[in-house]
Formats: C-alpha cells, sequence, structure tokens
C-alpha cells in the first residue's frame, strides 16, 4: 500500500475562489471542499472582471481554507503537503492563492507543490471515477475548450481546442445579447426548453475543416446578427423569439461539440485503449441537451461517458489537492521561487492554439 | 500575554521593491531589494533570510506586519496574501498597516499624507485631531494642499514604521488585513444594452 497523504488544496485561478482537503493513499478520498463563487460581484458587468475577482480573492483564500480544515475536522498539524494553482488563469487571483500557500509551506514547514489548473480537470475522472490511462477528456468551461488525450498523471496530449473563446464565454454573451442573466449556461439553457431550434439557422464554424480545433466567436456575431434582424423588424424580441434564439444557439455549441467529439474519439481508438473512456469537465458540461449528445456518441461507439459530479466538474480545490498529491507521491515539490503563470499550456508540445504571439501560448 | 519585548516581522510590496524591517524591542533592521517585478517569487525566500541573519526562526515571531497600500494593486495583494498565509500558519496575528499610518507615524496633528499614484496623481489621507478623514486620489497640480505634510519616507523608513505600528497595535483585536486600493476597480457595464421584451 502506498503511503497516505493528506493535502490541503487551493484554487483561485479565475472567479472561484476554493480550498479542499483530500487524502491520498491507494484511492482518493475528497473530505472537504469549499467554493466561494462570485456570480453577484461580476453580475452588472456581464462577465468577469479580473480586478474584481483579484479582490475578492485576496481577502477569501484563509478563510476558504480555514473553513475546509474546519469541514474535514482537522488542523494544518494534520496535513502533509500544499497544492495550489499557479495557472494558468487571471493572474491577480492566481497570485492570491500562490502567495497565501506560499505563506502557510513557509510557515509550517510542509512541502509545496505548483499545480497546473488544468492538469486539476484533466485528472478529475481519476479523483472520481479511478479511471485507467489512456482517456479522451474534454474541457469545457468559461475559460477553457480543449480535447486531451490523458497518457499518464503528467503526460497530455491537445489535440485540438477552440481557437477562440470558449462556450462557456459564448454562453455568457448570449445571455448578454438576449435580456438573460449571468452567468448564462443555466439561464440560456432554460430559455430554450421552450424554443425551436430551427427558427433561426446559426453557422457551425471550422465543421467543414478537418481535425478536432473549435471556434465560438463567429457564431457569437450570427447570432448577435440574428437578434439584431428581429429587434430592427419588431422594436424588441418577444419571450418566444428569446428562447427560439436561445435553442439555435444551444444546438449549434452541442453540434460543434458533438461532431469535434466524434473525431477526437477516432483519433484516441488509434491509442487501441483496453478500455475506452471519455470524459468531460467544466461547467458547460452541466448543459443538459450537450451532455445527452455526448453520452449518445459514446453509447453509439462503445465508450464510457465520465462526467464527474458537478462540484467537481466546476472549478474547485479538490482537482487541485489530488493533482498536487500525484506529484507529492512521486516524490516532487516546489521551492518557494515558482512563479504565477497567467499563460501555461498543459501540452506544450502541441502548437499554439490561442495567444501564440511573444508571450507565448495562453493554456 | 503581551511580549515585553516583541519580535516582530514586517514587509510592504506596494512599490518597486521588497521590502522587510524585524523589529526586536527596541532595535529595528530593514533590507531593501528593488525590483519592478518578481516580487512573489522573491518575497518568502527574501523573509527566510532576514530572519535567519538576525539568528531567528519564524517560530521566534510575535506578530507579522505587513503593508496595505495604497500602491500597486498587484503588489499589495502579494504581501496581504502572504501575511494572511502566515498569520495561518503560525497561529500568530497579522496587523495591516496603511501606507499613511506609516507616514505620519509619530508626527503631530493635523498633518497630510500623500503617496505617489499613477499619472500625476496621488493618494493623499489628511489626519486631524479628530482622527483621519476618508483617503482619496488627487490629481497633484490641481489640487494646492493647505498645512503640513508628511515628510517623504525611504522605504527603508517606511517599512521600520509599518513594524512600529504594528507593534503599537499587539494585543488589540485586529481584523485581517485587507489592501487598501482608495480607486475603485475599473470596470464598466456592458456598452450593449439588453433588448426590449415584447409581451
Amino acid at each position: 500500500m502506498t503511503k497516505a497523504l493528506t493535502i490541503l488544496g487551493i484554487e483561485s485561478s479565475c472567479d472561484d475562489t476554493a480550498a479542499a482537503v483530500v487524502r491520498l493513499d491507494d484511492t482518493a478520498t475528497v473530505l472537504a471542499s469549499v467554493v466561494k463563487g462570485q456570480n453577484d460581484l461580476h453580475a452588472d458587468f456581464g462577465g468577469v472582471v479580473p480586478e474584481i475577482a483579484a479582490r475578492a480573492h485576496a481577502e477569501r483564500v484563509d478563510i476558504c481554507i480555514e473553513e475546509a480544515l474546519a469541514e474535514a475536522g482537522m488542523t494544518l498539524g494534520d496535513i502533509d503537503g500544499i497544492a495550489v494553482t499557479s495557472g494558468p488563469g487571471l493572474i491577480g487571483g492566481v497570485l492570491s492563492g500562490v502567495m497565501c500557500a506560499k505563506g502557510i509551506a513557509t510557515a509550517t514547514g510542509l512541502p509545496i507543490v505548483s499545480v497546473n489548473h488544468l492538469a486539476g480537470h484533466a485528472l478529475t475522472p481519476r479523483l472520481t471515477d479511478a479511471v485507467t490511462f489512456p482517456y479522451l477528456m474534454l474541457l469545457v468551461s468559461g475559460g477553457h475548450c480543449q480535447f486531451l488525450i490523458a497518457e499518464g498523471p503528467e503526460t497530455f496530449r491537445r489535440i485540438g481546442g477552440t481557437i477562440d473563446d470558449a462556450p462557456g464565454e459564448a454562453f455568457d454573451k448570449t445571455a448578454r445579447l438576449l435580456g438573460l442573466p449571468q452567468p448564462g449556461g443555466p439561464h440560456v439553457e432554460r430559455a430554450a426548453q421552450t424554443g425551436d431550434a430551427k427558427a433561426f439557422t446559426l453557422p457551425r464554424p471550422l465543421l467543414d475543416r478537418a481535425g478536432c480545433d473549435m471556434s465560438f466567436s463567429g457564431l457569437k456575431t450570427a447570432l448577435l446578427r440574428a437578434r439584431d434582424a428581429v429587434v430592427t423588424e419588431k422594436g424588441g424580441l418577444t419571450e418566444k423569439d428569446r428562447s427560439d434564439l436561445a435553442a439555435a444557439f444551444q444546438l449549434a455549441v452541442s453540434d460543434i461539440l458533438f461532431e469535434k467529439t466524434r473525431r477526437a474519439l477516432t483519433e484516441y481508438f488509434e491509442l487501441q485503449p483496453k478500455k475506452r473512456v471519455f470524459a468531460i469537465a467544466g461547467g458547460v458540461a452541466a448543459n443538459g441537451p450537450i451532455r445527452a449528445a455526448l453520452m449518445a456518441l459514446c453509447a453509439e461507439l462503445e465508450t464510457d461517458f465520465v462526467a464527474p459530479p458537478l462540484n467537481l466538474c466546476t472549478d474547485n480545490a479538490a482537482m487541485i489537492a489530488y493533482a498536487g498529491g500525484v506529484r507529492l507521491l512521486a516524490g516532487q515539490s516546489d521551492d518557494m521561487t515558482f512563479k504565477a503563470r497567467p499563460r501555461w499550456p498543459l501540452d506544450d508540445r502541441a502548437p499554439a492554439l490561442l495567444g501564440s504571439g511573444k508571450k507565448g501560448a495562453k493554456a | 500575554m503581551l511580549p515585553k519585548s516583541p519580535t516582530i516581522l514586517a514587509f510592504d510590496t506596494s512599490a518597486a521593491h521588497c521590502a522587510a524591517a524585524l523589529l526586536q524591542g527596541d532595535t529595528i533592521t530593514t533590507r531593501i531589494d528593488e525590483m519592478a517585478k518578481g516580487q512573489a517569487e522573491h518575497l518568502m525566500p527574501m523573509l527566510t533570510e532576514v530572519l535567519s541573519d538576525a539568528g531567528l526562526t519564524w517560530s521566534d515571531l510575535d506578530a507579522i506586519g505587513v503593508g496595505t497600500g495604497p500602491g500597486n494593486f498587484t503588489g499589495i495583494r502579494i504581501s496581504v496574501s502572504a501575511a494572511r498565509g502566515l498569520a495561518l500558519g503560525l497561529s500568530i496575528p497579522a496587523i495591516g498597516v496603511n501606507g499613511f499610518e506609516a507616514l505620519t507615524h509619530g508626527l503631530p496633528l493635523p498633518i497630510t499624507a500623500l503617496i505617489d499614484a499613477p499619472r500625476g496623481s496621488a493618494y493623499l489621507q489628511h489626519f486631524t485631531v479628530d482622527g483621519p478623514q476618508a483617503p482619496e486620489m488627487i490629481v497633484v497640480a490641481d489640487h494646492p494642499i493647505d498645512g503640513p505634510i508628511a515628510p517623504v519616507l525611504s522605504a527603508a523608513d517606511h517599512v521600520a514604521n509599518i513594524a512600529r505600528v504594528a507593534a503599537g497595535r499587539l494585543g488589540q483585536t485586529q481584523p485581517r488585513p485587507a489592501p487598501l486600493y482608495v480607486r475603485a476597480a475599473d470596470a464598466a457595464p456592458p456598452r450593449d444594452p439588453a433588448p426590449v421584451i415584447l409581451p
């Protein structure tokens, strides 16, 4: 049996401040997971404002940690190591988590490990479902959209992703355009329930091109044009127009993800995995119709569909504790000079999809 | 119980440096490492060195003092977050001291404290015998100041005063240190208005 480790995880890379305690031996157990969201702080601005997020994280990280320890019935004396997200993400928030973690580690002498936020998501199927390598992962959230083949705890091959916006961001923008509240995902999904997706024709960008890359920016613009056409004609949107537009948008996203996942699975099958597994993570994985479409695809292609429970699918610190714990068990740790990184692709061999300027790839 | 001669480590990264002051009873030693960036990587090893140079370890501290700004937003968050983590790990208080308090420490009232801000502006706070007024941000050229102004301090004297002010607050219940931004976050509501929803 492996020596058991109890890890404190810290996450602050976007608009959720989170801390968790995870116990790791031959299995992994989440002992506590605290997530404080910031939806109310950003609601007036139609999206996450980095400076507002950073200000909130700076005054919440330590409080989340105390709450997570209390929930686990532990003190820092029971902890064997600290894992913290050090990128990629909004740098102000990442820095708050990293500095608080460095402070605790310095004070206690505990080992610290820097964790890539994307690795946290990508390893979650192992935390929740003990999935074996290699598996195909679709990470789809407000900030990210990429297909990763997880080959080992630190070996991820990115075989495609968005070349512009993430679908979660497109859902938020759609909600704004249709006068629905933020965050957009659940509200657009609810409006779409009564809508006719065929009432409007929206494009499926990049579906005509080979490979697994995606684009959602043009879809947003197409939705804006369709909305403006209705507004010009009628002076506003009826509830039915709104539902129809929401449904048409959601179906377009679903169609893109469905077809690109089919191609990604084909590429994954070339590895001839003993057991075929497709896992999904990120907030967009909570969308009912998108999830149903991908489940149907997996059923058709005789592939296990793994979706971690929603609280471990969206941003959380349990996944960071787990990913960090795996590194600690492998004998790795970092010293106090590690950096917070706004850009940190999980697969640095794959060509950059985003931000390929002199600062390098974003994620 | 209040230690008779407390040991306090104070630090500040509100400007282009990592500044530290170690207060032991009546003596203060300071260290200033100038840097435009990289404070988040440099700060913790530097603080550990400041302690070891004095023959101390982290467990010898009675409190942390931390500069809360105003200043570089990222810089003040780096120190405040580190101070909160250290306080949690050491189970000692972290005491936030803002730049105006550091500048005016020990000076007679009334007095005005000024701290450089970007683009010809300054952060300003008036201290009167009735107490401090709300801090504000001013354009220096448009804002003549009546009455005495606190003299500019070197980074070393500034961080030493953070340690002194923190020492004066030992034993009092302290709120967790929080950044003092003075200026609101730059954020504007979306430009495209929501559509009219027809009945």
